[in-house]
Formats: C-alpha cells, structure tokens, sequence
C-alpha cells in the first residue's frame, strides 16, 4: 500500500521566544567612531614613505595600443616608477573565474583600450601633484579604431569587433524558461486571452559610493603585500590581487575596516587596488592611489542599461499565462559582475508570480564604453520597471483590479518556481492586501496625482559560486574572554549597511549577552575567516547563520559546564539572557554569565571559549535560500505644463521574515527609497560617442535631503526557516520597486505609458503631447 | 586638481583696490562657491586669488524709506535671506534666496561674488533687474554706479574694468502696488535653474497694469528683458488668455541652448510656462499691496 503524496508542505512557523536583543533598535556598533572622526578609511592612511599614485586613461572609446614611452615621464623630478601593461604579467582576469572566457579584463592593458577612460599607465611619486603632472609626460601613440557604443547596434553582423572572437560582441547569454510558453500563448490566443508586447529602456545609473574607489598597497622585501582597499569583499580583493600578481592569497592581505558605501560596484578588481599594487611591488614602498569623482563616474563600473522586449499572455479574468521576454543589455567593454545581472534580471523579472510558461533571453552585448555591473538590485529594478507597468496596463486595459489580479497570481509560502527555486516563507499576499488599504485610506488625491504600486520580491544571497571559491560562503569564530566579552571575528563586509551591527545583534541574542560585549572584527584577510563579502543581500542571512552557530558551539562548551557545576537533573534546560544563565523552567534558579565563563575557562586549563560556525546554502535551487517580498506604493503628483514630479509620499509593506535591528531597516528603506527614485527620475549617465557628459556631481543629480519623499513601512512578519532567527534579506529588494510604482503613478495620474529611463519631464510632456495627438485622430 | 595659487588678503577696500591693480592674472574670490568649481575644473587657473570676503566694509545691509535698500558686496546669500528688513521689504529677494542653493553654499556665498560670477543661471540677478537694482563697481581709479541690466555683458562677462571689483546693489522703492515674483525650473530643491522668470507687475488703482518688468534667467546669455512682453500688458486688465500670449513672447524671444538637462524646445517651453505663471502671481500679489 502506498500513500501518495502530492505536495509535501514545509511548515513555517513562528517561535514564541521573546528575543532580548534581536528586534530592539541598535545604534551601529561603529556609529560613534565614524561620527567622532576616528574610523580610519582607506582616504585617511598615511604610511612612512608612502608614494601617491595617478592613472593615465585613455582618451578613445576603441584604439590599439601602439607604443607607451614613458621616458619624459621618468625623468620628471619626484617621480618614483611609471608602469604600463608590459610591466603586469598580463593576465586577463575577472571575477567569473570558474569560465576562462569571462577573465577578459586586463586594468592596464596589453594591445587595445576600449572605453574612454580605460587606464593605460600608472605613476608613482612624491606627491600627487607630481603625479599628475608627470601622467601629461607619458606619449601614447594609438591606432584609433570604430568604435559602437549601443547594444543593439553592437550587436549587427558588421559592428566593430570589440574582443577578438566575440561573435557579434555578445559576451554572455541566458536562457531561463519553464512550462510550454508557445503553447501557452497559443492557448490564450484560442481562448480570447489578452497578448500585449511593449519595448522598454532601462538607463544605467553610477553607485555614487561617498568613498570613490581606493587603495594603498605596501609590498615589503618580506614578499608580503599589504593592501588596505574600498571594498566589499576582502577575501574576493585577496584572491583577485594575489592571482594578477602571481602570489600566494595568504601573502597577501587585504585590510577594509571601514568602507564608504559599495553598493555593488565594489567586488571586482579595480584599478585602484591593482596599479597601486604593481607599483608598490616595483618599488618595495606603499603607494596609495585614489580616484577623483570624475575618474569614480567615467571609468567605474555602472548600473546595467538595458533593453527590454516584454510579451505577457493575460486571461480575461486576470490570471496570467504566459510570458516571454527578451534583454539586450549594454555590458560596456568587459564582464564584472554583468553576467549575474544578466541572471538576475531574467528571474526577478518573472517575480513574485506564478508563472506557467515562463521564457527569458537574455544577452548581454559589449560596446565601447564603461562596463556595467551590479548595483543594488542587480537587474531587479530594470526588471520591474518593464513587468509592473505592463501588468498594470493590462488590468487597465481588461478593465480589472490590479490588487485583485496581483493577489490572485502571487506567490505564496512553499511554491516552487519551476526548475528555478523554492520559496519557503513569503508574506506577498499580507503586502498587497495592507498596501491596497493603504491605498484606499487615501481617498481621492485630487487631480493630476496618483497611487502607483508594484509588487516584487528579492534573494537573500546568491547560491551561484562562479568566484570557484573553495571556502565556505560564510565564516565566523567567536571567542570569549576570561570577564566575558566577546571577540567575534567574521568575514562578512561592513561598507555602511551595518553588517557588524546585525552580527553583533545575532552573537548577543545567542548568547544571551549585551550587544556591548562583543566586539566585532572584521575586514582583515589576516585575521577574519574567508567569507564572500557584501553582495546579493547575502550577509544577514549566511553570515548571520554563520555567526549564531559559532555562538552556540561556544554556548554549548558554557551550557555544558554549567550542568556539572549546578548539578541538574538532565530533563532540564538551560538558557543564558542578559548575562544571566538559568534553568528555563525557573528562571529564578541560576548564576551569573560572567562567573560561569571564569569557571568554564579554568576548567577548560585555561583556555578561552572558541566557537566555530560556517554556512554554505545545499539543495536550496540555484538561485538562493530565502527570498523578500513586497508590495510599494507611490504617491506622486505631476505638473502636466512642466513635466515636474513631485513624490508625496512611498509607503512599503515588507516581507523581510524577522527584522533584527528596526533603526537598520529603516535606514535601507530611506536609503533605497532616495537611490531608487533618482534612478527612477533623476539620474542618468548620457554619452557622446563613449564620453560620458556629466562626470561630477553638479551635472549628474542624485536626490538630496529636501527632495526626499516621506517614507513608511508596513511590516509583514513571517518566519524564514533558512534564515537566522527567521530573518531574511531586507536593503537591497527595496530598490527593485520604486521606479516601476512611479511609472504606473504617472499612468494613472495622466494616464501615460512611460516606457524609458529616468522619466523626466521631457519624456513626460511629450508622452502627454502623442496622448493628445492620438486622441485627436480618434 | 586645482593649482597651487599665491592667497592675497587684503585688509581694506583701499588695500584690495591696490593689490588687485598690482597683480596681473589675479581672480578675486568672495566665498569661492562659483571659482572653486572652475578652478576645480581646471577652466581657471589663476596666479593669484585675491580674497575679498573678510572686508566688513562691504557686509552691510542698509535701508531707507527714500533711498531703499543697499546690499555690501560681501554679504552672504544668508544674510539677505534672514535679513528681517528684507524679508519685509523685498520678500522675493529673501525667498530667491531660500533656494538659491545649500545652506552650507549660502552661508559661504556672496550677492557681489554672485553677480560677478556672471552666471546665466544665477538667481539673483533676475529678481533684482526686475527690481529695478542698480549695481556699484569701483577700483583704485574710482566708482560708479550703472543699472544692474547693463552690467552683464556675455557668459561669464561683465561691464567690470580690470582693477574693478563690485561694491553694492542698491534696490530703489519699488512704486506703489508693484509685487515681484520669481520662480525657477528645476528637479532639485535649492539645484541651479535650468530656466528662470522673474516678472514685476504696477497696477493702477483700477487694477490695470501700469508697469511690468519681466526677466528670464538662464535664457540667453544674460538675464533677458522681454520688453515687448512688458509692453503687451501695460494697460491691460488681469486675463489669463493674455498672460498665455506674454507666455509665447517670452517662448518666441528666448535664446536657450540645449544641454544635457533640457533640449533648447523644452526650455522655450518652461519659460512661457514660468512667464505665464509668474505675472500672474505678481499681479494677485501687487493686488495686495498698498
């Protein structure tokens, strides 16, 4: 006899344990330093002897390296050392490594430059000035060459050939497909379904890091490399410079205590870190490069534009068919981080709903200008922008509610989406209906000004390890001292986001200390075990389950004492809360915390309490553990004579499982909401022929404190198995919504399609001026 | 980068008239909120920096019933706008302020660094040619006094001599029943105009228009008069059609250039808007008025 099963369920729960620490607003644990002025950034170090370094760029979008002479250069008085590609070993690198044919980026190149800005040369010298006075004395003779700067122009069969063998220029594609979606179609078509295909452009957008990009590097007669860089993953810098400069990772070692903002333009190599380090191996003395902003916005890294096909298959009662969609993306001259994005964008753009038949193609193309990477979001806003303005245009033009069709396709707990991933907890449902209240608590907002929702969802880390790191993907080690404070050395990045202050939350719930007595230690490949760093909203959740099991395999070697000493009966359980250990059926009955370390560490000869915790994600799908979900709403008015928009209010209801720190939160939700709004209006990265024209921050706009819209959330708790304490990923998601719910705003304010990045005045005007054209031809 | 200068500080006027003779490549800088960007830039790289802001002398703001108002060269934005008499007096030139730029960047700028500056899209030049304001220059050889509308002469040039620097704006008594307003275009609260329109309204007792003086910021290469704009109103009676009609006229004499914040249309566009909308504030407001 057999019991079929159809779908085994994974319960989710909520615990009914009251958390001391967890969930109480936390000031950041480096907060004070920071505002005091101590916290030592890369900007700020200053070695005996140190050298200042300027990179020499590259004035042309495509052009073969003829000659290099670097002689007039040397012979200017104070300069130390002038390096081009002849003096690196050459090795084309990326941060793909696991695919030979995505290391394709040389930073100081042999042969060809290919984006305007590109660093050809590198200088060493006393002071900065010097340096840059001596990047004018270095002759570069180039062979300029065609050069193509548009995706779908790069793409053509007789476009310039930017990498030799690159067919067409395309560099990367990715095909995501379930269900039959021709059948699909087919079917909706049969039934009298509604097809609606639109094109969209998504534009680029800079990180605009306050810390632009920067390293000091110090090679020693010793062979070791000390590196003090701004970056978002210590161990990635490590492995990178140590390959490009044929060392061992463990002698080199990569210092980024503080960091001034990465948002995903951070993890790779960039030039900073690689000429200071050629030069400073040439020269046994620290050399410190730092980019100006205007080096930071021309020859970074940028969010990816990208173009978007989208065909959607709607029954006549909202329920969704099918989808296909195809991207071409502007992957600039090189890979970086692109090829996830590419990844990404195919999948959240399908999200949060359940699809039958899904397709997604996309390409990422190269061209002649700055590559293009990951930025907060990864893919995800492009990606909404396109598909929640589209479904609502198709429930406007069905005549249908847009909650109701939202809610009635949303993903719930336990779905699988096909082949892709398994959602364990997910509060979408509980987003759209607290949204859609809100929403209608409003009343009527008057003319020329609306509500505009979206709905998304986010990953909390990726299960993706084409960095072929052998490590786990997260590390930690917890130490307890004789009077009980904590040392808690982890590999997870802090670049402002707050990580130290989530694990430190995470090290004192566990075990049941306060939050000031662990110190946390991080940034240093030296003394922090290997973690992937601060990328794809990862930490919380790995590095936060790394850090809660060092915290209870050093819990355990306390618990276990405590036993024996107060001599229980072994029916009994013991827990440890504010420093007090206790039997938890009377919690009266106990000894204080920091006794109990004296006495475990003696009894111990002498040892301190080490606890040890790692996580790697297994049999999670393929693309990561645990997912966020949402629903925004914007409330924005427009002036339908000028264009201007005016952004009354964003109100979220989030899913982020259980919060751990509410004041962090509430920092990435405002910090979102003013990144994701200048991406939805604001910011642009316009180029002429590959020069891009608003290199500084008097030309390119970001939002800024008066323009900041009043911001809340709705919290929708549920409980995430996979995550620490439940919780899930809760900063980066929050950007993925924003510009698609101003888009649909605007729809209904003015009744518009928007289908172009930023949506500025112009492009609203003259969406309003064919509206009324149009109609006039009715 | 900016380039190493030599730092002139002048104790007085009488100092700095002669130390800015005396040097030839030398820029006079009065906050450095305009010149540090350039120099940033590298579009100016000067010998000398003559630094003027500590003259006292020149910080003052003085009222009159008769003579009106008199604004120092080296007077801040802040100042102005937090000057309880202009707030008063003048409440254009206070709120213009409010949004000329930062707090940080009013509290280090100044009206005679402002206007020397001689950018197409700055503030303060509009609201006071609307104003009527005159504008006082000086140097080691003597001073005088011309109309603030004739002392912009292209981008970035002015009717200053070598040697000269400016000393005072001087606002006359605006006529009875006249009301300024003055409003820019742009995406960010306190950014640079990407166009701007002051406009001045006089209304006769029998709500007629009398006089109007209108001026578009960022439009041309200096702050531009619409003149057959202001006459088109005189004598006419308050009607939204005809403000649409100024509007065009400000759209049709307008000299924008394109860039990459607006297309030369769209400016057009938003001045005929702004026109429009700015006599017809003046004028509900010089109703008010006494």
């Amino acid at each position: 006899m057999s019991t079929e099963i159809k779908e085994l369920k994974y319960s989710t729960f909520k615990t009914n344990i009251k958390y001391s620490v967890i969930n109480t607003k936390v000031h950041n644990v480096d907060g004070i330093a920071k505002v005091t002025g101590r916290a030592q950034y890369t900007f700020d170090i200053k070695l005996p002897g140190m050298l200042y370094g300027k990179i020499l760029r590259s004035p042309h979008p495509h052009a073969r390296i003829i000659n290099i002479d670097t002689t007039r250069a040397m012979e200017l008085p104070g300069v130390k050392a002038v390096v081009t590609g002849k003096d690196t070993l050459g090795i084309k690198q990326g941060i793909w490594r696991r695919y030979e044919e995505l290391c394709d980026e040389q930073i100081l190149p042999l042969e060809k430059v290919r984006y305007i800005g590109e660093p050809v040369a590198a200088v060493a010298a006393v002071t900065e000035e010097i340096a840059e006075q001596a990047l004018d004395l270095i002759d570069v003779e180039y062979e300029v060459l065609p050069a193509v700067f548009e995706p779908l122009d790069a793409i053509k069969k007789d476009a310039p050939v930017i990498h030799e063998g690159v067919e067409r220029n395309v560099n990367v594609t990715r095909h995501i497909e379930w269900g039959d979606v021709d059948e699909a179609f087919a079917e909706a078509e049969k039934n009298g379904g509604y097809i609606r295909e639109d094109w969209f452009r998504c534009s680029g957008q800079h990180h605009m890091c306050m810390e632009t990009r920067a390293a000091v590097s110090s090679y020693t007669p010793e062979g070791k490399l000390t590196v003090w860089a701004s970056t978002q993953s210590a161990y990635y810098t490590q492995a990178l410079i140590a390959g490009v400069l044929g060392m061992r990772e463990g002698d080199v070692r990569v210092i980024a205590t503080y960091v001034g903002g990465g948002f995903g333009g951070k993890f790779e190599l960039d030039a900073a870190m690689f000429c200071s380090a050629v030069l400073s191996k040439k020269l046994c003395k620290p050399v410190k490069i730092v980019f100006t902003r205007e080096e930071d916005m021309i020859a970074s890294k940028r969010r990816t534009p990208m173009y978007y096909y989208v065909r959607t298959a709607m029954s006549r009662d909202g329920q969704l068919l099918a989808r296909e969609s195809r991207m071409f993306s502007n992957g600039g001259a090189y890979t970086g981080m692109g090829a996830t994005a590419l990844y990404l964008s195919g999948f959240f753009h399908s999200f949060p709903y359940k699809w039958k038949a899904y397709r997604y193609d996309g390409y990422r193309v190269y061209t002649n200008t700055m590559p293009s990477t990951s930025m907060r979001g990864f893919g995800a806003p492009q990606a909404m922008f396109c598909s929640e303005q589209q479904i609502e245009w198709m429930c406007a033009d069905l005549g249908l509610d847009p909650y109701e069709v939202r809610r009635k396709n949303a993903h719930t707990e336990c779905y699988e989406v096909p082949g892709q991933a398994f959602i364990q907890s997910c509060g979408m449902t509980e987003c759209i209906d607290k949204i859609e209240q809100w929403a209608k608590s409003k009343g009527d907002l008057g003319p020329n000004r609306a509500i505009g929702i979206s709905s998304c969802g986010f990953m909390s880390g990726g299960i993706f390890n084409w960095f072929d790191s052998p490590y786990s993907f997260s590390s930690a080690v917890v130490t307890i001292n004789i009077d009980g404070t904590v040392e808690l050395h982890v590999g997870c990045q802090d670049i402002g986001q707050g990580s130290n202050t989530t694990m430190a939350i995470i090290a004192a719930e566990t075990l049941g200390v306060k939050v000031e007595d662990i110190k946390v230690h991080s940034g240093d490949t030296d003394h922090c075990p290997a973690d992937l760093g601060a990328w794809g909203s990862r930490q919380t959740l790995m590095a936060g389950n790394a850090v809660k099991m060092a915290c209870e395999d050093a819990k355990r070697q306390l618990l276990e004492f405590a036993y024996a000493e107060m001599g229980l009966n072994i029916v009994y359980d013991l827990d440890i809360k504010d420093r007090w250990v206790h039997v938890i059926a009377r919690p009266e009955r106990g000894m204080k915390y920091e006794d109990l370390v004296r006495k475990a560490i003696r009894a111990k000869d002498g040892q301190r309490i080490v606890g040890r915790g790692y996580y790697t994600p297994h049999r999670k799908g393929m693309i990561s553990p645990a997912y966020s979900y949402m629903m925004q709403a914007v409330d924005a008015e427009i002036d339908p004579e000028t264009g201007k928009i005016k952004v009354h209010e964003i109100m979220t209801a989030h899913d982020c499982g259980q919060p751990i720190n509410p004041l962090g939160l509430v920092g990435q939700l405002e910090g979102a909401a003013s990144m994701a709004l200048g991406y939805a209006y604001l910011e642009d990265l316009p180029m002429d022929e590959g020069k891009l024209l608003n290199p500084n921050l008097v030309d390119y706009k970001v939002i800024r404190a008066p323009e900041m819209p009043k911001t809340g959330m709705i919290d929708i708790e549920t409980y995430e198995a996979e995550g620490p304490y439940g919780a899930k990923e809760a900063g980066e998601g929050l950007t993925n919504p924003t510009a698609a719910a101003l888009g649909n705003a605007i729809f209904h304010a003015l009744g518009i399609q928007m289908k172009e990045l930023p949506l500025t005045p112009e492009r609203i005007l003259r969406a309003l001026r064919e509206k009324k054209e149009k109609e006039a031809n009715k | 980068m900016i380039n190493d200068f030599n730092y002139l500080k002048p104790g007085s006027v009488k100092e700095a008239f002669e130390m800015y003779a005396e040097h030839d490549d030398c820029k006079v800088i009065c906050g450095g909120q305009s010149l540090l960007i350039v120099m940033r830039q590298g579009m100016v790289a000067p010998e000398y920096l003559l630094d003027i802001k500590g003259l006292d002398e020149l910080r003052y703001i003085k009222y009159d019933e008769k003579d009106g108002l008199r604004i120092g060269a080296t007077t801040t934005h802040r100042e102005i706008e937090k000057s309880p008499i202009i707030q008063e007096k003048y409440p254009v030139l206070s709120l213009m302020e409010t949004k000329l730029a930062s707090i940080q960047t009013r509290n280090w700028g100044t009206i005679g660094g402002n206007l020397a500056h001689a950018d197409p899209a700055g503030d303060p030049a509009p609201v006071l040619i609307a104003l009527n304001a005159n504008i006082k220059v000086g140097g080691k050889n003597g001073e005088r006094t011309m109309p603030l509308e004739d002392f912009f002469k292209d981008y970035f040039e002015t009717a200053l001599e070598k040697g000269e620097l400016v000393l005072e704006v001087h606002v006359p008594v605006p006529p009875a029943k006249t009301s300024v307003a003055y409003q820019k275009f742009n995406l960010l609260d306190s950014d640079m105009g990407i166009v701007a329109v002051a406009a001045s309204i006089t209304l006769n007792g029998d709500d007629t228009c009398k006089d109007a003086r209108i001026v578009l910021g960022n439009a041309a290469p200096i702050p531009k008069r619409v003149k057959n704009a202001e006459e088109l109103l005189k004598g006419k009676k308050f009607d939204e059609k005809l403000f649409e009609e100024v509007g065009r006229i400000s759209y049709e004499e307008s000299e924008p250039v394109a860039d990459i914040h607006a297309s030369e249309e769209h400016r057009r566009h938003l001045l005929s808007v702004l026109t429009k909308r700015m006599i017809k504030k003046a004028w509900e407001q010089a109703r008010a008025v006494a």
